[in-house]
């Protein structure tokens, strides 16, 4: 392509200006992952591959790697059974209720898996105020049977559900609607026709679903962290937890070699479920998108009440422990209308200066960091789109990474990368601002899918009529381009705002004492034994979390396809 | 208003010519039709003009000004010209005042005297009583002319159609044609007109340019690519008709040959002296029971106050008017009158080609 040359200044000086935002861009989403990957060859002290084999042949990495792989396995396992029975009876049956009945499946995933785990311990065991109350719970001095391999999968395949759902349902909404009722009109049963026909043509997408669960459930760190730490019960992101709060920052090359490990399981499960959806293609022919809604006859009441009854199980149960152990004045104290109080809320909202300092800090990370993502990300998705370069394709293609890879693997690249600042004697370790940049990295492809996603739905025509009615770049970007994208970018902002106040995995590695976030404080809090005050922290972020995703549920008419996670 | 020039324009996407070697000139005020088929290079001319495309090679001035050249390039903002897009690109969140009068915003036009210009485009454009209106609640027709309202309301050096009447329904077309031809007259614009339709070509352009891959096959006025086609792809593409090959035989005065046309010998008008076709309009048969030429009737149909039958003689295909309906395989005689006559020896396989991006 010729270089143009201009006749005069103004815009074309924005022209060229602006491919330089994609430097810091790449410099800080990618930035901290390639620092990570020298660290593995021993990037400093020369190279070497002796921390790789020390820690390796280490018996405790073997351990935590089965405990991770058992988990997270098992996990995958449950979400599939639960996933794929909510994907094929919403997606292909007459049931009633579908858009209720989704948002309360996605509840689940948007909810911090430590107050998921907080929730759930509330709800079994010796103490749980909620068997208490109904004269069910088990003599003082039981077990918390959660604390166990088996309560890690439960939690772990409830709370990953959701997204084998999304890529269920989204597979199952291309089969063409004239092939089952093809099958039908072959004289084949609704079970035939699930079992013969879509069943089949659905597999690549259950199976890419099920990936994206092992990959989830193996980065996450509040759930083992909650039930699996009490029962000396480690997995790989736990191990790199407590050895990094027992030594400090001198195990930080042994920690990378094992959060390496993590993230190299990591990108085997995405390069398959990329595999497999890659070769998806039966070459489906015919209209796609007709609803199926395969009759239930007199059966559907009786599903409708058994699916209801099921989310009751995993979500109101679990929230109504929460909110009684949150009510009561002192753990162990059973709940009656003398005893019920408001102290604890008012405790961790209005007295207690970690809480509020963490409410505090939780809320200024996620502003900032949906304030930061908006800003760059408008321009970003525009250049993305509009003037694609190799550099931007690159870019557009590894963005992805520090979202997908475990929580812990992008803290730790973090840690080593802004431990020393390069040129300076400064650090960021133990600031807020290691924590923002962190999520500056991880949250970036929240913000940015959207965004594109409104802007490639853009007729170009749009722009163009603007500029040849004497509009230059600059004005384009902010009368055409801005308003049009702008619904689009308030979901990312919703969504980033929501993912970052939930966030415990990164903050739990990064925080400092003035810097604690909401997540690690109820962590603490549980794990000082102040359950009720965690009980009751975490029900206010459930009543946030909820209010914010109905607020983007409200807007969801404007948005385009694909922008709202829960309604692909 | 100012004229427009193209010399050696050409443009190639990914090593694929789609502009070959342009060379034209609009007068200043001129209404110009870029007539093709899809594919033909109409469109990106067009985008040159705008701005929105570089060329690979050559130039464009714009009232002597070069607006894009070996070394210059001046982007769509600074070329001052209006364009109307096919899909009419109206901003959906601003209303129909709004879109007109954000020209003028980029322009810095007082408030007053902005809006006294923009309600003399709305009215122009019979919107005055929608200006509040946001587009999505307005008819295709309506969409069209806001869009036109928009690029006329900051007198552009030059307004570009693409496509305009595309997405309209067949009534509201010859109803916008009109609107595009009085608009026109009251403002003198340039105008340069993208279609593949020849009907709106030929009723609305002072002069056409009819294009086939890449390269400007004919640019001349309408009646005169009706009449004097030059070569075979033009004879097809515009009008009703045949084209037949012919081969001279002698010639009696200046302008007029005698040719062997289908095994007869008949008057032509010629453009040169050694033809290889004529182009046989309707017009140019009459059906007489005493002709010589005998022909087959394999079609007919009837188009009101007349009928069109489709006659096979010699394995040619020619169209004539009649007055009566004519039996399928009834036979009839012809005589030929008023022909033209052009050299292009290579002439279907080109319109082949040219109709094969179609």
């Amino acid at each position: 392509m010729r270089t143009p040359t201009f006749t005069k200044g103004g815009s074309r000086s924005l022209d060229r200006l602006l491919p330089l935002i994609l430097l810091p861009v790449a410099l800080i989403a990618l930035g901290p992952v390639v620092r990570l990957l020298l660290e593995g060859i021993g990037f400093g002290d020369g190279l070497t591959s002796e921390h790789l084999t020390t820690v390796l042949s280490r018996p405790s990495t073997g351990t935590a790697l089965l405990h991770s792989l058992i988990t997270a396995g098992g996990g995958t396992v449950l979400s599939i059974l639960i996933g794929a029975s909510f994907a094929f009876l919403v997606a292909l049956t007459d049931i009633r209720g579908k858009g209720a009945l989704v948002f309360c499946l996605m509840i689940p995933m948007m909810i911090p898996p430590q107050i998921t785990a907080l929730a759930w311990m509330q709800m079994a065991g010796p103490s749980s105020t909620l068997l208490k109350l109904i004269g069910l719970a088990p003599p003082l001095g039981s077990p918390q049977p959660l604390h166990s391999p088996g309560g890690i999968i439960l939690l772990l395949g409830i709370q990953h559900a959701s997204l084998v759902f999304l890529t269920l349902r989204a597979g199952l909404r291309m089969i063409p609607a004239d092939l089952v009722e093809a099958a039908r009109m072959s004289g084949a049963g609704s079970l035939r026709v699930w079992a013969q026909t879509v069943l089949p043509l659905s597999m690549p997408s259950l199976i890419a679903g099920g990936a994206m669960a092992f990959v989830t459930a193996l980065g996450n760190f509040g759930i083992p962290a909650m039930l699996g730490i009490p029962a000396g019960y480690a997995t790989l992101p736990t191990l790199i937890y407590q050895r990094l709060v027992g030594m400090g920052p001198s195990v930080l090359p042994e920690v990378a070699v094992l959060s390496l490990l993590i993230g190299a399981v990591a990108i085997l499960g995405i390069l398959f479920s990329r595999y497999v959806l890659s070769r998806k293609g039966f070459g489906l022919v015919g209209l796609s998108g007709n609803p199926l809604a395969l009759s239930l006859g007199r059966g559907r009441r009786a599903i409708e009440v058994l699916l209801w009854g099921f989310i009751f199980v995993i979500l109101g149960l679990p929230l109504f422990a929460l909110l009684a152990t949150s009510l009561i004045p002192a753990y162990g104290v059973p709940l009656t209308f003398t005893t019920a109080t408001f102290d604890a809320w008012k405790e961790v909202l209005f007295v207690q200066p970690g809480t509020r300092r963490a409410y505090g800090n939780s809320l200024m990370l996620a502003t900032s960091a949906a304030a930061i993502l908006l800003v760059i990300s408008l321009p970003l998705a525009w250049l993305m789109e509009r003037r694609s370069n190799r550099l931007s394709r690159i870019l557009d293609a590894l963005i992805d990474l520090p979202y997908a890879l475990p929580g812990v693997v992008l803290s730790i690249a973090c840690i080593l990368t802004f431990l020393n600042l390069p040129f300076t004697d400064m650090t960021l370790y133990g600031t807020i601002w290691i924590i923002l940049l962190a999520y500056l990295a991880r949250f970036f492809v929240v913000m940015l899918r959207p965004i594109q996603a409104s802007i490639a739905q853009l007729d170009p025509a749009m722009e163009e009529a603007a500029a040849s009615v004497g509009a230059r770049l600059s004005r384009r970007l902010r009368d055409i381009v801005l308003p049009l994208a702008a619904p689009s970018a308030a979901a990312g902002a919703i969504l980033v705002f929501l993912t970052a106040v939930n966030e415990l995995t990164v903050s739990a590695l990064l925080w400092s004492s003035g810097t604690e976030t909401l997540g690690v404080v109820i962590y603490n809090l549980e794990d000082s034994g102040e359950t009720v005050m965690a009980s009751a922290l975490a029900m206010s972020i459930v009543l946030l979390i909820v209010l914010l995703m109905g607020l983007v549920q409200a807007g969801a008419k404007r948005f385009p396809k694909g922008v709202i996670p829960w309604q692909s | 208003m100012a004229e427009l020039s193209f010399s050696n324009l050409s443009k190639q996407f990914d090593g694929v010519a789609a502009l070959d070697s342009i060379n034209a000139q609009i007068t200043s005020g001129e209404f110009v039709a870029l007539l093709g088929p899809s594919g033909c290079g109409k469109t990106t001319l067009l985008r040159l003009t705008a701005g929105f495309e570089h060329p690979s090679a050559g130039e464009i001035r714009i009232g002597g000004q070069t607006v894009a050249g070996a070394s210059q390039f001046v982007p769509p903002e600074d070329r001052g010209i209006g364009i109307v897009f096919q899909s009419y690109a109206l901003w959906p969140h601003k209303s129909v005042f709004s879109n007109v009068s954000y020209p003028l915003e980029v322009r810095r036009v007082p408030r007053a005297e902005r809006e006294a210009r923009v309600a003399e485009a709305l009215s122009l454009t019979g919107l005055s009583d929608l200006a509040q209106r946001m587009p999505s609640q307005l008819s295709g027709g309506q969409r069209q002319r806001v869009a036109l309202a928009r690029c006329l309301v900051f007198d552009p050096r030059a307004v570009l159609l693409d496509e305009p009447l595309a997405n309209l329904d067949l009534a509201l077309r010859a109803s916008m044609q009109e609107v595009f031809s009085m608009f026109h007259r009251r403002t003198g614009a340039t105008m340069l007109y993208v279609t593949h339709d020849q009907g709106e070509a030929l009723a609305l352009a002072d002069r056409v340019a009819v294009m086939a891959a890449g390269k400007i096959r004919q640019f001349a006025a309408p009646e005169v690519l009706y009449r004097e086609p030059v070569d075979c792809f033009v004879a097809g593409f515009v009008g009703d008709g045949a084209v037949v090959s012919a081969r001279r035989t002698g010639q009696t005065d200046r302008n007029l040959l005698l040719l062997n046309v289908l095994g007869q010998e008949v008057l032509s008008r010629s453009a040169t002296p050694e033809p290889s076709h004529v182009s046989v309009r309707p017009e140019s048969i009459s059906l007489s029971d005493d002709a010589p030429l005998r022909a087959r009737v394999t079609g007919c149909t009837y188009l009101g106050g007349q009928f069109r039958l489709t006659l096979d003689t010699a394995g040619e295909t020619l169209v004539a008017f009649a007055r009566q309906r004519a039996r399928i395989g009834e036979t009839v005689g012809v005589r030929l009158h008023d022909l033209w006559a052009f050299r292009d020896p290579e002439g279907v396989v080109t319109m082949e080609r040219a109709l094969a991006h179609a």
